[in-house]
């Protein structure tokens, strides 16, 4: 029977999600009539596809528990990589399996530091991200690269149609499937899960803890180079600073999609992200110059985890008595 | 009878002892930055020059005054990504202000009232409505960049007249010393007595460990969290405002790098005097320590980007020592 | 006796629609030890918590002193004299004790600003011990000492500051071992000889006798009895009939019947450094074997040991005869061993999450029937029956673990178990805050259990280790006690683990 009520509640965020999505869609069409255009919708795919890719990283390592500010580092440098193997005339996939492997790398680095030698997520992750930011500049000395982009055929993941799509939409979607898929229908999603809420449990209960928290480091790092990659294929060029953009979208996406959606989950996530990709492009359409751009995500992401904090739920519902009841039902202790 | 008495002489004696081996912790990095020091000196004479000695000094006074209040939010357990940012805002307050014919007075006040107001939001949003502390410092950094950017519209807001810090930048004594260090050196030694011999400093470790048990005796946690958080913030803007004369201009992204330096220092710091807890001694050093190290690495020709390699190695180092002595201070407890 | 210092009267408190006090009765006098009995939902908790001020009543009269009194927050109550120590007392672990009994009380002048005076704190806290001069080092950092130093430090903050008339203290031996109780008791003496009522919430039926001079019964958030230790005695009245409000019998059930089988586990000579040593025993199919050994005597280390939590120096486990290396968790439950562990909040169950969430988490293999994907339907078909079978009381699958009482929590770790389907399934201290009617729901299963699998208890508490177990032995100082032939009475079994001695 509560389980009845658990799902209704949680179809009823959804619903709500959604009309906010129309809402939010609404209000900009009718100030800015070219969002509707077919291509600010296509840059809207096309940007929610980077930002997702990295949001998606984000919720691996949000899931456990942990936090993750190598984001802008971890792109720099990837990204420079990839662009010195196309630049030395590899094919693309080789740039790109260079990208995964080294995102792989360096979440692994971060991953196992946290995990199995137990050192603070938040100041690693900034420190790890300090160093790939500065091995970023190992290839030119923070020139841009360019050589070969076009040979090498990397713009087509922006140009590209399939069905009517943006290539780079298809890869985002394939990708949210299988991250859902695994979050959600597998033991292995349980035992993210489960590691995140209780570690000790967790392990009492044979989970290999420490291993799925530096997975989520490791899968982190894959999604930020394969978001990076999609930046790239869109400017054509590979700097430094191409990934300095991404964390904000991806944290405020995240808790964004988690506080509306009542929980962190690679569909919160999606939501998330394609309200923040909205509000960024709307804004962008009507001519608000970039460096607004980050307080107004922040100002979004502060917005929605307030609207949606417990404190504010508690003050909302103060004059019912349902949540004095929860709070402390007689259930609880003699 | 599984408790124990124990004398109140023993006690005593006891305190002596802990007394001695906190003075041994505290000196290991001051011995480090005299060992750096002269190792840099040797290589580079010219980092003991007056001209650089000033320059050391000014950076150091300045990262000083803008992790001052980090500290101690990160000594609370709590953490602070935007204090830099406020720093970028309130630099350029004070510089558009000044653009804008407000003189001087008017123009610090705002970067100070900017600094006020984040610092208030943070600790709002962290003490009363309970939102976990990066989420909420990581937007208002957001937000600060943002609102620096667009003060200048991007670009920087040059600043034509020397205003009343100038003086203080100047070197003296001798030549090798900006006035700027004694009234921040003040400003730490204040905080220092409050950290070691008022309450707050006391409830500042005692929060970070249970803050349950913090709250549960009255001690009104959510004012002290608050304050902190305000305290953290209008040190920043304080340093915002010495940059702005510093550098005669409001520069927007000057706040990216401080993160980083930041936290190291603090890090860095919590290593020594109390082993494992962020304090102000230890900032100071550890700010002393990676100026020198700075300015040993531009004399010695490393480009920007390998500094930052170094700074961020320097951090996990710190990272990874600072949990072996706790790890080690753990199993001796279990010992004992 | 004296007036009381504390009486309520009519004293009633709704949550939504549950009536959870009605009309309570209740008084307490100077220098009273008071024990508050029944099982959970009984109303208890609730009645605390308005007498120290956490919730307020709705209706009724309590009065402080002879005084009508209005507690709006837990400070009104304080400043009334009415001081509480939590189930689990909240303390700064690197703190000393001194510096724990006076936080935020450091100097007249509370506040952040305010000097502090170390010197003056050594004085009142001499003080303070030549009032209770309890044997305690108030230097030693909290997080170095004991549970019972711990809950000492505890009383003594709570009566530090005020002039404390009425001290609640929740469930405090839940966590001490019997000597470090008859500390707690001491102290206990000491505040009542300086007139202070104590209100004593305990689930340890015998200790009402051992310490308290009166007692009161909730039942269905009323007081249905008040009566002295005396009467009880005197008129033989059984404290669980009165509780449970019908007379029921054992709650232990039957011993099994039959020989047990084969053996299952067998552990040879295991040893941990500076936990236990050379503890040999062999668990059968078709018994339950009993350990009983005291907090810090290697108990719960042997449990961990076997599960391989922390896997052991030296000596072996042969489960079904093979001999096996268990070096983890995951290792344990593959190899069949499967472990209902003492701190069931943190080891045992995901709060966060619902039964339907926690019952496969330790198989989830199972739940996915060998694929990766889980197999849902099923999944909740089984955790659907297992709950069931405990008897998990709301039966809900989707109502998160945190708001089910201690004993239905208790009862979803036993789903858990039952859905890992193990060979030897090792239970430490079950019963910890879990009423005495899932108590004897959790015995029943236990013995269930023997049928099919090897059922180790361990426990602290001899009674439940006695009335459940076939065989029992003692774990004293990490050695392993064992009757000289046949298998121990009660009293052998309580001296072998509290003196390691074997009675003759």
């Amino acid at each position: 029977m509560s389980g009845f009520q658990d799902n209704m509640r949680q179809s009823a965020r959804g619903v709500g999600f959604l009309a906010l999505v129309i809402a939010v869609g609404a209000a900009l069409a009718i100030a800015e009539p070219r969002f509707l255009s077919s291509a600010s919708l296509n840059g809207i795919a096309r940007h929610m596809a980077a930002n997702g890719l990295a949001a998606l990283g984000l919720t691996f390592v949000v899931i456990v528990r942990r936090f993750d500010l190598s984001l802008p580092g971890v792109a720099a440098f990837a990204g420079m990589s990839m662009g010195a193997v196309i630049a030395a005339g590899a094919p693309l996939w080789v740039a790109v399996a260079a990208g995964i492997a080294i995102g792989a790398a360096i979440g692994m680095v971060s991953g196992v530091a946290i995990s199995r030698f137990g050192l603070p997520d938040i100041v690693t992750t900034i420190a790890v991200g300090s160093i790939c930011a500065g091995m970023a500049f190992l290839y030119t000395g923070g020139r841009s690269i360019f050589q070969n982009f076009f040979q090498v055929g990397i713009t087509d993941l922006n140009d590209a149609r399939l069905m009517g799509l943006g290539v780079s939409l298809w890869i985002l979607l394939a990708i949210y499937a299988v991250a859902w898929f695994v979050m959600h229908r597998t033991r292995t999603g349980v035992a993210f899960y489960a590691t995140g809420e209780n570690p000790v449990a967790a392990h009492f209960s044979g989970i290999a803890t420490k291993r799925y928290v530096a997975l989520a480091y490791v899968l982190c790092g894959v999604c930020t180079a394969l978001a990076v990659l999609l930046i790239l294929a869109e400017s054509g060029n590979a700097e430094t600073n191409k990934g300095a953009n991404l964390m904000m979208p991806a944290y405020a996406g995240v808790f964004l999609g988690a506080a509306i959606l009542g929980g962190t989950s690679v569909l919160a996530t999606l939501g998330g992200i394609l309200l923040i990709t909205m509000l960024l492009d709307g804004f962008a359409l009507m001519g608000v110059p970039y460096y607004y751009s980050d307080g107004m995500i922040s100002l979004i992401l502060l917005a929605g985890v307030l609207a949606f904090s417990d404190t504010a739920r508690g003050w909302l519902a103060s004059f019912g008595i349902r949540r004095a009841f929860r709070r402390s039902a007689p259930g609880e202790k003699g | 009878m599984t408790m124990t008495m124990t004398k109140p002489a023993e006690s005593h004696r006891h305190r002596t002892r802990r007394r001695l081996s906190r003075l041994i912790t505290n000196l290991w990095l001051v011995a480090a930055l005299v060992v750096l020091t002269a190792l840099i000196a040797s290589q580079r004479p010219q980092l003991l020059d007056p001209g650089n000695v000033v320059a050391v000094l000014k950076s150091f006074s300045i990262m000083v005054m803008m992790v001052l209040g980090l500290t101690w939010v990160i000594a609370a357990g709590k953490i602070d990504v935007s204090f830099m940012q406020v720093a970028a805002l309130s630099n350029m307050l004070c510089a558009w202000g000044l653009s804008q014919g407000w003189g001087w007075w008017p123009a610090i006040g705002a970067g100070l009232a900017a600094g006020l107001a984040v610092g208030l939001l943070n600790g709002w949003l962290v003490a009363v409505m309970r939102l976990p502390a990066l989420i909420v410092t990581i937007s208002t950094a957001g937000l600060c960049a943002s609102l620096a950017a667009a003060l200048g519209k991007g670009t920087v807001i040059r600043i034509a007249t020397p205003g009343p810090v100038a003086s203080l930048l100047e070197p003296q004594l001798g030549g090798a010393v900006p006035l700027i260090v004694l009234p921040v050196l003040a400003l730490a030694a204040l905080a220092w007595f409050v950290q070691e011999r008022l309450s707050m400093g006391r409830y500042i470790y005692a929060m970070a460990q249970n803050e349950t048990a913090v709250r549960s005796v009255g001690i009104p946690v959510v004012g002290l969290t608050l304050l902190l958080f305000v305290f953290s913030a209008v040190c920043a803007a304080l340093a915002g405002v010495i940059l702005a004369e510093n550098l005669a201009s409001g520069q927007p992204m000057i706040g990216g790098p401080y993160l980083i330096n930041g936290l190291t220092v603090v890090l860095l710091g919590g290593m020594m005097v109390h082993v494992g807890k962020p304090n102000i001694l230890g900032t100071l050093t550890a700010t002393l320590f990676i100026g020198v190290l700075f300015s040993g690495a531009a004399l010695l020709g490393l480009p920007d980007y390998q500094r930052q390699i170094i700074q961020g190695a320097l951090l996990l180092t710190g990272l990874v020592v600072a949990m072996l002595a706790a790890r080690h201070h753990g199993e001796r407890r279990k010992g004992g | 006796m004296a007036a009381p210092i504390l009486t309520a009267s009519g004293v009633s408190k709704r949550f939504g629609p549950v009536q959870a006090l009605q009309n309570v009765a209740f008084h307490v006098a100077p220098g009273e030890v008071h024990a508050l009995l029944g099982i959970n939902g009984a109303g208890k908790s609730t009645f605390i918590k308005i007498l120290s001020g956490i919730i307020q009543k709705d209706g009724g009269q309590i009065t402080v002193g002879g005084e009508e009194v209005h507690f709006r927050t837990p400070e009104d109550a304080i400043r009334a004299g009415i001081a509480t120590v939590q189930q689990h007392p909240e303390l700064v672990p690197d703190m000393t004790g001194l510096d724990n009994i006076f936080l935020g009380r450091e100097s007249a002048r509370r506040g952040l600003f305010s000097r502090i005076d170390q010197r003056g704190l050594e004085r009142r806290a001499k003080a303070l011990l030549s009032r209770f001069p309890v044997a305690l080092d108030l230097t030693l950092e909290v997080g170095r000492m004991s549970a019972v130093e711990r809950e000492a430090v505890a009383i003594l903050q709570a009566i530090a500051g005020e002039n404390t008339r009425v001290l609640i203290l929740d469930e405090p031996t839940s966590t001490l071992t019997d000597i470090e109780r008859e500390d707690l008791f001491a102290l206990m003496g000491l505040l009542k000889a300086q007139g202070i009522a104590i209100i004593y919430i305990t689930h340890q039926l015998e200790e009402v006798f051992a310490i308290a001079d009166s007692f009161s019964i909730f039942r269905n958030g009323t007081c249905v009895a008040r009566m002295t230790v005396d009467e009880a005695k005197a008129g033989r009245v059984s404290l669980a009939d009165l509780m449970l409000g019908e007379a029921i019998g054992d709650i232990f059930p039957p011993r099994a019947a039959t020989a047990p089988g084969d053996a299952v586990l067998e552990v040879g000579a295991l040893c941990l450094q500076g936990d236990f040593d050379g503890i040999s025993l062999t668990a059968r199919k078709g018994e339950v074997l009993g350990i009983f050994g005291l907090v810090g005597s290697g108990c719960d280390e042997l449990a961990k040991a076997i599960f391989g939590v922390t896997p052991p120096d030296s000596g072996t486990l042969r489960l079904r005869g093979q001999v096996v290396r268990l070096t983890s968790p995951r290792a344990a439950l593959d190899a069949g061993v499967f472990l209902v562990p003492g701190d069931r909040r943190t080891e045992g169950l995901v709060l966060s999450r619902a039964a339907l969430f926690n019952v496969p988490l330790a198989n989830l293999r199972r739940a996915a029937a060998g694929r990766w994907s889980l197999r849902r339907r099923r999944m909740q078909g089984d955790a659907r029956a297992l709950t069931g079978d405990v008897a998990l009381h709301p039966p809900s699958l989707t109502t998160p673990a945190s708001g089910f009482s201690g004993g239905n929590q208790q009862k979803i770790v036993l789903a858990k178990g039952l859905y890992s389907q193990a060979d030897v399934y090792i239970f430490v201290e079950p019963t910890v805050g879990v009423d005495i009617g899932a108590r004897a729901k959790i015995y029943a299963l236990m013995r269930q259990l023997s049928r099919d699998a090897a059922v180790i208890v361990i426990s602290s508490d001899c009674d439940e280790v006695h009335g459940v177990a076939d065989r029992t032995l003692a774990l004293h100082k990490g050695r392993q006690v064992e009757p000289v032939s046949g298998v121990f009475s009660r009293d052998a079994l309580l001296m072998a683990g509290i003196m390691g001695e074997v009675a003759q």
